[in-house]
């Protein structure tokens, strides 16, 4: 698993959540952000795996990598221009 | 970023059946986030749902509770739509239903529709 040396800003834990849940958390934590700001994201739900990607490509964010941990995926997230 | 998108999502299962009953809470929710704008119309027993207290008790397995999505679906700026004649049928009245909750008839639900990008019926 390679190590990324990119710094997230902010971290959202959504573990333990349901659909829609993560994306809605992540939604609402991205919106505080800057364009360019970077964004953790872990979640237990085996939806997310497919979710968050969408989610990303639909709001013009960027998913920067994703990979699991035990049993939490963990999502990098780079803020688009948008919004 | 592109122009903003809209989803209709009518609801006719009560509480009678959880799963369809969350499942287009979750679509709502899913549609938010990505900021889609959202109305959400109920019809026949679906309007059960909004009736004050009534989502406190309808979870299904594998669902985020309603009383955590129904609430999280106004915040962020989610519309519900009553069916007047189903609301009728029933002895509900708008102060039976959920705070925000608006009372409308087939005109205004056509009128959504027509103009959303597209629309789900549960």
């Amino acid at each position: 698993m390679a190590e990324t040396e990119i710094q997230a800003t902010v971290v959202v834990d959504a573990r333990g959540l349901l659909c829609p849940m993560p994306i809605v958390k992540t939604a609402k934590a991205m919106r505080e952000l800057a364009p360019g700001d970077v964004l953790t994201v872990m979640a237990t739900d085996r939806g997310s795996v497919a979710d968050v990607p969408a989610w990303a490509g639909s709001t013009g964010n960027e998913l920067l990598e994703w990979h699991q941990e035990g049993e939490t995926f963990v999502f990098l997230l780079r803020k688009g221009e948008g919004d | 970023m592109a122009e903003t998108q809209k989803l209709v999502i009518m609801v006719t299962h009560g509480p009678a059946e959880p799963e369809l009953a969350s499942i287009p809470f979750s679509m709502a929710g899913g549609a938010l986030a990505s900021d889609v704008d959202v109305v959400m119309g109920f019809q026949g027993d679906g309007c059960l749902l909004v009736k004050k207290g009534v989502a406190d008790t309808v979870a299904a397995p594998g669902f985020t509770p309603l009383r955590e999505l129904l609430p999280t679906i106004q915040e962020l700026g989610g519309k519900i739509l009553v069916c007047s004649p189903c609301c009728k049928s029933r002895g509900l009245t708008e102060a039976d239903l959920l705070d925000g909750a608006e009372i409308v008839a087939a005109g205004r639900f056509v009128a959504e529709i027509t103009s959303a990008t597209n629309s789900l019926t549960y």
